[in-house]
């Protein structure tokens, strides 16, 4: 498998007015070439500190991150020639429209007129941008921004993409003309290196899935693997009248509105679903979600943030 | 990147925020130069006429400065708010040419600036001879290098756009108006002379006021070669900060 991001022993420790806060806690990792790769976990967890290490834009504390074969600590010139980032919360400069917004970035790049102008064209039909064109970016939606600046990146002749948390704030309509975009460089087969806490988004998006939690990776492997890894692998939705006690024999059980949600194996499922049947009670039997493998390793919703963290990572 | 590529991205920043922002808000040019106006408004006025000469000068010298105050404003703007740098950093783009190019597209502002006082001074002067307008051509370039240095190197370190709000008028008119820029060092009394020294503007304003001719106010403060010799030493050690100092990629 030919590596396309290779870190290992990653930390960074943050400083300030006397008080440390560790946002990487020793993360290895290694991104294949040609996938894209998500990177999932709470506000705070350490995914956008991981981007910013691994695309040359903040230092590690220690530990070593080579991309493309380049180290990114020593050699950072060699990687930015072959990298380009859409960090997270950033905005296109609003006094550009569309086609300027991408031409003009790559001509930042270095890259010749023609050459701008060929691939801004390409770019911007592929992904429905044309008819906004001479759109001033300040004057598009939100999900039509956050688009323009996939094109931008999508346009350039990186073979590394670091995009991290494209759709955090879009509604989903937005958010699907976001992915849509992304699906493009997928197409490309260029390395994407995704950071999200919408697991429906990585999951639709990435080949390959690292979940970190307070600076580390708990699991990392495809989606379906990183399922099967986890001791409960079922969840069952039972409505009714019926108690927790009753349920724990089963498995963990969490009490959502209107009943509880059983985290299950297999067989203990399909017992509790015959049982509620019998029982008459409304059931639902279904594989668990990355939201539930989430939910049961991290004992926390994804949604919720790491005050400890937050404004760090 | 090759050296045809830097200056390909040298341009194009150049243009993308020196040029482009005027076609929404061409109002944008009369901001760099309004200061500059008022200054020698009141100095013709009050002096009827008769200093306007020092207005002139330091109407050059605040509208470079201005370039530097523009880009620690835009770069900070870039930074914190857009995340537009880090954009850059994580691109074939150098930070020297990021901050040429940043510091190219501030001087497209104050052109017009400068343009009218090159008007006046020559309307009030008569045609230069070539000396006087390469010492003062000279002396622009080494404002813009020094400013945009220093502006860089401020913008790298702020965190929210409203603290360049309160340090750029402080650092655009303290290095105008308190130092010798706008008057002769002559006027003022001897213990406050030292500290002119402290100033790059002292040096660039005492080379304007040699090629402008005007001794109304007191003598020159030092012979010219040390006027150069000063300012480029201050050019140099502000680039060295900037350097050393600013934050490209983040400690």
């Amino acid at each position: 498998m030919e590596e396309a991001i290779r870190a290992r022993g990653v930390t960074r420790t943050y400083r300030s007015k006397g008080r440390e806060t560790v946002a990487l806690a020793g993360i290895d990792l290694t991104v294949p070439a040609g996938a894209t790769y998500g990177l999932i976990g709470r506000n705070g967890a350490g995914k956008t500190t991981f981007i910013r290490i691994a695309s040359t834009q903040l230092l590690p504390t220690s530990g070593s991150v080579a991309v493309l074969g380049h180290d990114a600590v020593a050699d950072p010139r060699s990687v930015r020639n072959r990298i380009a980032v859409i960090p997270q919360e950033s905005r296109p400069l609003y006094f550009l429209n569309v086609y300027e917004l991408v031409y003009l970035y790559l001509k930042l790049r270095g890259m010749p007129g023609t050459e701008a102008r060929r691939r801004t064209e390409a770019v911007l039909v592929e992904l429905s941008l044309d008819s906004r064109r001479k759109t001033l970016v300040s004057h598009l939606s939100g999900g039509m921004r956050r688009r323009a600046m996939v094109a931008m990146v999508l346009a350039s002749d990186a073979e590394v993409l670091f995009l991290d948390e494209p759709t955090t704030g879009l509604d989903p309509v937005a958010r699907r003309e976001v992915w849509s975009a992304i699906e493009r460089a997928i197409r490309d087969r260029r390395t994407v290196l995704l950071t999200t806490h919408y697991l429906d988004e990585a999951e639709a998006l990435s080949s390959r899935l690292a979940l970190i939690e307070g600076g580390r990776v708990l699991l990392e492997g495809t989606p379906a693997e990183i399922r099967s890894r986890i001791p409960r692998p079922f969840r069952v939705s039972v409505q009714g009248r019926v108690t927790r006690e009753e349920l724990l024999p089963y498995g963990e059980v969490a009490e959502v509105r209107g009943g509880h949600l059983v985290f299950a194996r297999e067989e203990e499922a399909r017992e509790l679903t015959r049982l509620a049947l019998a029982k008459g009670f409304p059931v639902s039997m279904a594989p668990a979600s990355l939201e539930d493998v989430f939910l049961q390793l991290v004992g926390r919703p994804i949604g919720e943030d790491d005050p400890e963290e937050e404004g760090t990572a | 990147m090759t050296v045809r590529h830097r200056l390909r991205s040298l341009a194009t920043l150049a243009f993308m925020n020196g040029v482009v922002p005027m076609r929404t808000q061409p109002l944008y040019l009369l901001n760099t130069i309004a200061s500059p106006l008022a200054f020698l408004f009141f100095i013709d006025v009050i002096s009827r006429g008769e200093l306007i000469l020092y207005g002139i000068a330091g109407g050059f010298v605040l509208t470079m400065l201005s370039i530097g105050t523009g880009l620690q404003t835009d770069m900070t703007h870039y930074k914190q708010d857009l995340k537009f740098q880090d954009l850059i950093v994580a691109s074939p783009v150098e930070a020297p040419v990021y901050v040429a190019g940043m510091a190219l597209s501030e001087l497209v502002y104050a052109l017009p600036g400068l343009l009218i006082f090159l008007v006046l001074w020559i309307d009030r002067a008569g045609a230069p001879p070539l000396g006087d307008a390469l010492t003062v051509l000279g002396v622009l370039v080494m404002v813009w290098a020094f400013a945009s240095a220093l502006g860089f190197t401020l913008a790298t370190y702020f965190e929210d756009i409203r603290e360049t709000f309160v340090f750029s008028p402080l650092i655009s008119l303290g290095l105008s108006t308190l130092p010798p820029v706008y008057y002769s060092a002559g006027i003022l009394p001897a213990w406050a002379q030292p500290l002119v020294y402290l100033s790059p503007t002292t040096y660039a304003a005492d080379l304007l006021h040699r090629a402008f001719g005007i001794t109304q106010l007191g003598p020159y403060l030092l012979p010219a070669g040390l006027d150069w010799l000063a300012l480029g030493a201050f050019t140099v050690a502000l680039f060295v900060l900037a350097a050393w100092k600013a934050r490209w990629r983040e400690p």
